[in-house]
């Protein structure tokens, strides 16, 4: 077990050392840099000028060689010369170009060496400009196009408390649904309730979010509003203003009866989504168990009908349902990109939707980096939870 | 459940001459028929498939032309003398032909990045499940890999930044030209790459589970008895692959693929929608779909233009590989 847990730990920080470097890279190479869009914007009203190229270029490290960039962007480090007992070294080590061209070096010491950099940066300047915390230790830099110069971390937890309440609660819901729905579906096999449930699911996995989330919103909004029935917000996370319901009375903007009126919607289409995907799993998941020989013993000792499903069946049957919770991890940080873009819910995923629209990289990145990691922790927390339902199981 | 079918063998038992038989196709045939949804599913997909062929010959208008009528005139509206049988959109083009255009991008997306991800799909797992070794070991480093990264953010960032600046992926010119002629694209501006970078983006991402399935099947086949004989008949490698092991391990593929053409059907849908796939002017269903619903609280009618094109070709896929399952492998049935 503790050898297994090293081995999948090890594995996560090489996942995590291979995503950081394919997403440094992707936001190096990506368009829209500030660079270009500070050129294109000089370029039509007048030229460029040199001085401001340099400064951004030193305000986003472009001017740094590409190794020297990554470290710093994912440590934060090296932030000037390395000094050891008070003495500088590596102080005169190049690590960057400011301005091509060519350039000569007069070392204290007589030596003069040639480079082929007009304005070379040395380790020892780096001590002046300013430097993040780099990506281990959650800094991902500032935002470039969204809300300028705003740290990304911020941006990211102005939004997370939407986007938890809203998987938090849709996952609820689908899970306590999906495991009595399952269950039933599974004992009643055929039966009336059994094809209205497999209907209904087929149903709910084969049409996008997207179709049910437009189609809520023109039902239970805009058609309920226009014949007089307690209708449900088309969108947002709060009213701007007081809104006046048939039946339910005034509700006053940004009170807690808003933001729960504006949740229902939301949360009922990713229930129904989800729910659809679990209720499948779990019933096929049953109805395999139920054929098993020890359901066939129970019975046969005479233990009580509803006793064999919820103790002897179900417990068998959830096994494989915790792979499945595994991949809620991430979504409940992510979010529900559709859903959220849909209901113009101001969370992680839109927020996400938004900086690629916007070619904000940092942001973007951002997102990526942090699903990639909570969706390796959630593979690792799913196995660790298979040995504890399932004794049967070892870690090796 | 396909991933846990054992596959059907082909009947090696002597047929009597002169008695009467069914080959296997005839039986699958005959049981797909009986699955009424996936009956009409078919249909459904033939009229929107049979309409998007025919796109230039029925569409009354121009792809592009804006201001034909008012903005959102609703549907059955008559202007200048010409109907407009689904009205117009927010800047006046006509929405059914549109809609026709639309269907033709979007359904030839699914099949170029379904069928091409299947076929890749299949090869290396083929490969992978056959020869074991160094080729499987590479082929499940990357399957582990794509299975424990948040595949749909990667996606978007990755579409994201090829589709605005699709010149960085070099594509040859035969392809943009067939891709071009096929969806009826101009070839002034990026429509074309647009197109094909969405194509390469939904292949890359969509090959494993195909590799997978492929692979857990011929791993099962390869060990059977026939595949001994065969080899001791002295068949080759290449032989014992493509008329044994392939076909022994079809029927799940076969319904996998229906599925996968559903799922990029959506994936490419919700890239549109989002802004981040295909965009105005050229039309495909998630685009036209976000134009209307940033209009909906006006004209609440638009989005089901074509909201409804995007689930009844996503339902239909769906039936379509249930009616398969249940036809190919009885056991599977749900």
């Amino acid at each position: 077990m503790a050898n297994y847990l090293v081995r999948r730990f090890i594995l996560v920080f090489v996942m995590a050392f291979v995503v950081s470097l394919a997403s440094f890279v992707l936001l190096y190479s990506a368009p829209g840099g500030p660079l270009e869009q500070l050129v294109a914007l000089q370029s039509t009203t007048r030229r460029p000028d040199p001085d401001e190229i340099e400064r951004i270029m030193k305000r986003y490290d472009l001017d740094l060689n590409l190794f020297v960039r990554y470290l710093r962007w994912l440590t934060g480090h090296p932030r000037g010369p390395i000094v050891i007992g008070g003495q500088e070294v590596f102080g005169d080590l190049q690590v960057g170009c400011l301005k091509e061209g060519q350039a000569r070096l007069v070392y204290p010491d007589g030596r003069v060496v040639e480079i082929n950099c007009a304005k070379p940066v040395f380790l020892r300047d780096l001590a002046e400009r300013p430097t993040g915390n780099g990506v281990i230790r959650l800094d991902f830099g500032r935002s470039q196009q969204l809300a300028r110069e705003q740290p990304v971390i911020e941006l990211i937890e102005s939004r997370l408390g939407n986007t938890l309440l809203l998987m938090g609660l849709s996952t609820f819901f689908a899970i306590a649904l999906s495991i009595p729905i399952g269950i039933y579906s599974a004992v009643k096999q055929y039966s009336r309730f059994d094809y209205f449930f497999t209907t209904l699911t087929f149903f709910g996995s084969g049409m996008p979010t997207l179709f049910t989330g437009v189609m809520g919103i023109l039902v239970f909004a805009l058609l309920f509003q226009r014949l007089g029935l307690p209708y449900l917000p088309a969108g947002l996370v709060e009213s701007n203003r007081d809104a006046v319901v048939p039946l339910l009375g005034t509700i006053k903007a940004g009170s807690f009866a808003d933001r729960l009126w504006h949740l229902i919607l939301p949360v009922a289409v990713l229930t129904f989504f989800n729910l659809a995907g679990w209720t499948r799993f779990i019933r096929s998941s049953m109805l395999e168990v139920l054929r098993q020989d020890y359901v066939r013993t129970a019975r046969a000792k005479g233990v009580v009908e509803r006793l064999v499903i919820l103790k002897h069946a179900l417990r068998n049957a959830l096994i494989p349902f915790v792979t499945l919770l595994a991949g809620v991890l991430p979504t409940l940080f992510g979010g529900a990109i559709i859903t959220e873009s849909v209901f113009n819910w101001s969370g992680i995923g839109r927020l996400f939707i938004n900086a690629l629209v916007a070619s904000d990289y940092p942001v973007a990145i951002a997102y990526v980096l942090i699903s990639t990691f909570l969706t390796l922790i959630g593979f690792i927390l799913s196995d660790v939870l298979y040995t504890v339902v399932d004794p049967r199981i070892r870690l090796s | 459940m396909a991933t846990t079918s054992v596959p059907l063998t082909k009947p090696t038992a002597p047929v009597l001459a002169g008695a009467r038989s069914e080959s296997q196709w005839a039986i699958v045939l005959r049981r797909f028929r009986k699955h009424r949804m996936a009956m009409i599913s078919l249909g459904a997909l033939m009229v929107v498939f049979l309409a998007s062929l025919l796109a230039p010959v029925l569409a009354p208008f121009p792809r592009d032309a804006t201001g034909l009528a008012p903005r959102f005139s609703p549907p059955l509206t008559a202007y200048n003398g010409q109907m407009h049988w689904l009205g117009t959109d927010h800047v006046g083009r006509d929405f059914f032909t549109r809609l026709l255009y639309a269907a033709r991008i979007t359904l030839s997306i699914s099949f170029f990045a379904a069928t091409l991800a299947t076929l890749i799909g299949m090869t290396l797992g083929a490969l992978a499940g056959y020869f074991r070794g160094l080729v499987d070991s590479i082929v499940m480093r990357i399957l582990e890999f794509m299975a424990s990264i948040p595949d749909f953010p990667i996606l978007l960032i990755v579409t994201s930044i090829l589709a605005s600046r699709p010149e960085s992926l070099p594509i040859p010119r035969f392809v943009l030209d067939a891709m071009g002629a096929l969806m009826l694209l101009s070839p002034v501006g990026n429509e074309r790459a647009q197109v094909v970078v969405i194509i390469v983006v939904l292949t890359a991402f969509g090959w494993i589970s195909a590799a997978r399935l492929m692979r857990g099947m011929v791993l099962s086949v390869r060990e059977r008895d026939f595949i001994e004989a065969t080899r001791a008949l002295g068949a080759s490698n290449a032989r014992i692959i493509l008329r044994h092991v392939v076909p022994n391990a079809f029927p799940p593929l076969v319904v996998s693929y229906t599925l996968s053409l559903a799922g990029a059907l959506t994936a490419e849908t919700a890239l549109s929608f989002l802004g981040i796939g295909i965009t105005d002017p050229t039309p495909t269903w998630g685009n036209m779909l976000q134009f209307a619903t940033n209009f909906m609280l006006t004209d609440p009618w638009v989005p089901l233009i074509p909201g409804l094109p995007v689930v009844i070709a996503s339902l239909a896929f769906n039936f379509i590989g249930d009616g398969l399952r249940d036809a190919l492998d009885p056991r599977l049935k749900m």
